[in-house]
């Protein structure tokens, strides 16, 4: 597995963060892959996805949260009140769901509560929850915000040239985690679920050439590989709430399965799914980011989000599907149950789980029903 | 879901129930004792609910009529449209074949009516697939329709989105599971803003065009006036009671609270709520004039501002207990209109709402203004060009209504004021206002029962020395 990837997948301030402010950069932090990326880095400015790993208790955030809450934004909080997100220039929050929403009013009281917790930047994104029509227009004029309120508060411009320049660049970060998964459909199999995971996480961490760089050697190095030994195993496919933890996949990985693939708001889901660099970029960035959305949040367009998944799925050649969510995480939980159903109309075995973002306290729980769905995949297989 | 649930039809349940119910006012009190032998669940429901004279009647009739309207609607050619509790539902009834049915009222009705309350419809949901953590309010009720054991639903329409996203799921999946088509109206982070208004009035007509297609039916112009003046008197009517609601004693009974609103979010716009509204005005009024508190012993000891719901799930057990204790219900949240003639909407430009009847599209634009200023929409949503809402609505109203103190009372499953109540109750409490939150369920009694909140209410008034 790349070490540079695994760093920046495990760390908060991973090297390449602290190389890039050595430097003098700037780095603001988001909540939610409802962010056009391009925009920050089109005003050279790093953006790096908020995480909550290695928050190992929730004494800050449980005074502004109450307990019946998803505890990733909790674990978010907790890092950014005890001091861990203190290189930020900025934050943009962003309305994922209630709880993420609700981080803009937490993370400001804790603002006026601990000294420095607040970013001197602070800023507000608003997402529809529809992808068309006036909910369209309605995010191309908060790109329209977000790039004024940028140039304002970093002094820098943001122009036509730069930002085509930086959807190319994430264009091709795109393609590339497109070959991943390409790579991971090949039988016999060349790459574990924890080293595309791992790498795909890393992506929202890193400046993006650097990134490129190491995505491109370690496509290369996939490419190289003879077999893995993983070949017998059951190949899953993972979807659900927010995983920015691919400890999660390792622990499937423990119970002699490979993941294939994910249904997780990060990385990419299709190969058209790419930003479109001949169309005007704001409506570009607008219907890649609203329109290709298949987050349950947006209500109303379940059976479009199923399809794609199954789709997938069925592509990626895996055995069985297994679908987490975070406890409290109400879109996820209850999008899984659907998605239960209509798998088995589709013979795709699945598993449901819930549990808590963070340390894996629960892995013994856990594996214990990874192994006992692997077995059962098992068994049915031999049943055939 | 225990057998017995299954022989029953929900509507049909509440049809007959509520029917029979508004005929006992014409009983003996030797016949209604005999009554109440038979129906010992529904009877700490009835008797407060009677005493309060010609409204509780009006009201029984009111959701009778609801019901019966539910049960009959195949019959009569009707459409029935599942939808939320903020939602305002008149531009249904500007609709012929178009009935509404309101999940959570149902949810908090069976709790008012039946040991039990809807807990198994609850457990069904989670059984079909629905998180266990999703609210209460909805799964109570959508149980039952999910289960079949209630209409037949032809399509779902709501206002959630952008505003409480767990509730917005919740219809979503109904929807799904009862493969029915689906339309959520979309709320911005931002309410006063004209590209704000803007979007909720596109959203809107998007709304009105998706009924037109599931209905085959397109609205009655003359019909929505008159569906929009009947709830412009209902505004002025609940103004009115909100008014005298300053008045020390106050002059309103805590109960008329959730009968308000309870019909407010099934019967807006028809004239069955206004008589209500209107018995509950003239017996205020009387009050008024002589200086009577709305409690029944008289004597008013404490005012509480409940600054989210009330508790549904022991059945009225809650405004019993305020009752005993000498405590005024100044409402909650869903109690509030936020028309422009509200009294305390004046001086906060954009929130409120204007009802303007003068054409098609003007009265389309109300509607959309009237649900992006709904309780939910407007108060709780915590809109980002108005950051403090909720605190600066509670503040204001606590200090109109003279309270004392502020609860809070919801469900383990509102994300929303989950993730901002222990802000909301540091800030109240440093404008003085000491503020208790309850960590029970207002729909389902075995998150913690009666007596263990009973228990924490005595402590809280005891300690802070409140009663």
């Amino acid at each position: 597995m790349e070490n540079v990837f695994i760093e920046a997948a495990t760390n908060i301030e991973s090297p390449s963060i602290q190389k890039w402010k050595e430097k003098g950069g700037k780095i603001v932090g988001y909540t939610c892959s409802f962010m056009p990326v391009e925009l920050f880095y089109a005003a050279d400015i790093l953006p790096i996805r908020l995480r909550g790993i290695n928050a190992h208790s929730m004494e800050i955030s449980d005074s502004y949260y109450g307990p019946f809450v998803c505890s990733f934004p909790k674990a978010v909080i907790q890092l950014a009140g005890s001091g861990k997100y203190h290189f930020l220039d900025g934050v943009v929050i962003s309305n994922g769901c209630d709880t993420l929403r609700r981080m803009n009013d937490c993370w400001r009281k804790m603002g006026a509560d601990i000294k420095g917790s607040l970013p001197s930047w602070f800023y507000y994104f608003d997402v529809p929850h529809k992808p068309d029509g006036h909910a369209f227009d309605w995010y191309v004029n908060q790109i329209k915000k977000l790039i004024a309120a940028i140039e304002k508060q970093f002094h820098v411009h943001i122009s036509e040239n730069k930002l085509k320049k930086a959807i190319n660049a994430q264009n091709a970060v795109r393609k590339s985690l497109w070959e991943i998964e390409k790579l991971r459909r090949q039988s016999p199999l060349t790459i574990t679920g924890t080293e595309a995971y791992a790498a795909i996480i890393a992506g929202t961490m890193m400046p993006v050439d650097e990134y490129l760089r190491h995505l491109n050697t370690f496509l290369n190095n996939i490419r190289n590989r003879k077999q893995d030994s993983a070949d017998d195993k059951k190949k899953l496919f993972l979807g659900g709430s927010i995983c920015d933890d691919f400890e999660l996949v390792s622990l499937i990985e423990s119970s002699d399965a490979v993941v294939v693939g994910e249904n997780i708001c990060f990385g990419i889901r299709n190969e058209k799914d790419m930003v479109s660099e001949t169309d005007d970029p704001l409506q570009a960035l607008t219907a890649k980011y609203l329109s290709a959305s298949v987050c349950p949040r947006m209500m109303g367009w379940y059976k479009e989000r199923a399809d794609m998944m199954i789709k997938r799925i069925k592509n990626l050649n895996a055995d069985g599907v297994i679908m987490q969510n975070i406890r409290f995480c109400d879109l996820h939980g209850t999008e899984n149950g659907l998605l239960e159903r209509d798998f088995e109309k589709n013979n795709i075995p699945s598993l449901r789980i819930e549990r808590e973002y963070g340390p894996l306290t629960e892995t013994g729980r856990l594996k214990m029903r990874f192994d006992a769905f692997i077995e059962q995949l098992k068994t049915a297989g031999i049943n055939k | 879901m225990r057998p017995e649930l299954k022989e029953y039809n929900l509507d049909w349940l509440f049809a007959s129930t509520f029917s029979v119910a508004k005929n006992l006012a014409n009983s003996s009190p030797g016949e209604m004792e005999y009554v109440f032998k038979y129906i010992p669940y529904v009877r700490p429901l009835l008797e407060p609910l009677l005493e309060t004279g010609k409204p509780a009647l009006t009201f029984l009739d009111l959701f009778g009529d609801y019901y019966t309207n539910i049960v009959n609607a195949k019959e009569n050619g009707k459409k029935v449209v599942m939808t939320t509790f903020c939602f305002d539902p008149c531009i249904f009834y500007a609709v012929d074949n178009l009935l509404p049915v309101t999940l959570e009222i149902g949810t908090a009705l069976t709790s008012l009516a039946w040991k039990r309350g809807s807990t198994d419809f609850m457990d069904y949901c989670t059984e079909i697939g629905f998180s266990e953590t999703g609210c209460s309010s909805q799964r109570g009720a959508m149980g039952a329709y999910l289960a079949g054991l209630g209409a037949q639903i032809d399509l779902v329409a709501l206002n959630m989105g952008g505003v409480c996203d767990t509730n917005a799921n919740a219809y979503n999946f109904a929807a799904q599971y009862l493969d029915v088509p689906y339309y959520g109206l979309d709320y911005p982070s931002e309410l006063t803003s004209d590209e704000a208004r803007d979007y909720h009035h596109k959203d809107y007509r998007k709304l009105v065009h998706f009924i037109e297609e599931h209905t085959h039916c397109k609205f009655d112009i003359d019909k929505l006036r008159e569906v929009l003046e009947e709830k412009r008197k209902q505004d002025n009517l609940m103004n009115e009671i909100e008014d005298m609601q300053r008045l020390i004693p106050n002059p309103v009974p805590g109960i008329y609270h959730i009968m308000i609103y309870a019909a407010r979010y099934t019967y807006s716009g028809k004239k069955k709520f206004t008589k209500m509204l209107e018995e509950m005005v003239e017996i205020v009024r009387k009050n008024a004039e002589n200086g009577m508190s709305g409690l029944r012993n008289g004597v008013e000891k404490n005012r509480t501002f409940l600054v989210y719901i009330d508790n549904y799930s022991y059945g009225i057990a809650l405004y019993e207990w305020f009752e005993k204790k000498g405590i005024s219900h100044l409402g909650n949240i869903l109690s509030r209109t936020f028309a422009e003639t509200a009294p305390y909407t004046t001086g906060i430009p954009g929130t409120a709402y204007r009802i303007d009847t003068t054409n098609f599209n003007t009265m389309i634009d109300t509607l959309a203004d009237i649900n992006a200023r709904m309780p939910m929409t407007r108060t709780i949503r915590g809109s980002y060009d108005a950051p403090n809402m909720w605190l600066d609505d509670t503040l204001s109203l606590a200090k109109i209504y003279g309270a004392d103190c502020c609860l809070y009372l919801g469900t383990p499953g509102c994300r929303n004021t989950w993730s901002n109540i222990k802000l909301l109750a540091r800030d109240l409490e440093s404008f003085g206002y000491p503020t208790f939150i309850a960590y029970g369920d207002s729909f389902d009694s075995r998150v913690e029962t009666w007596e263990t909140s009973e228990m924490r209410f005595e402590e809280f008034y005891h300690i802070r020395g409140l009663l």
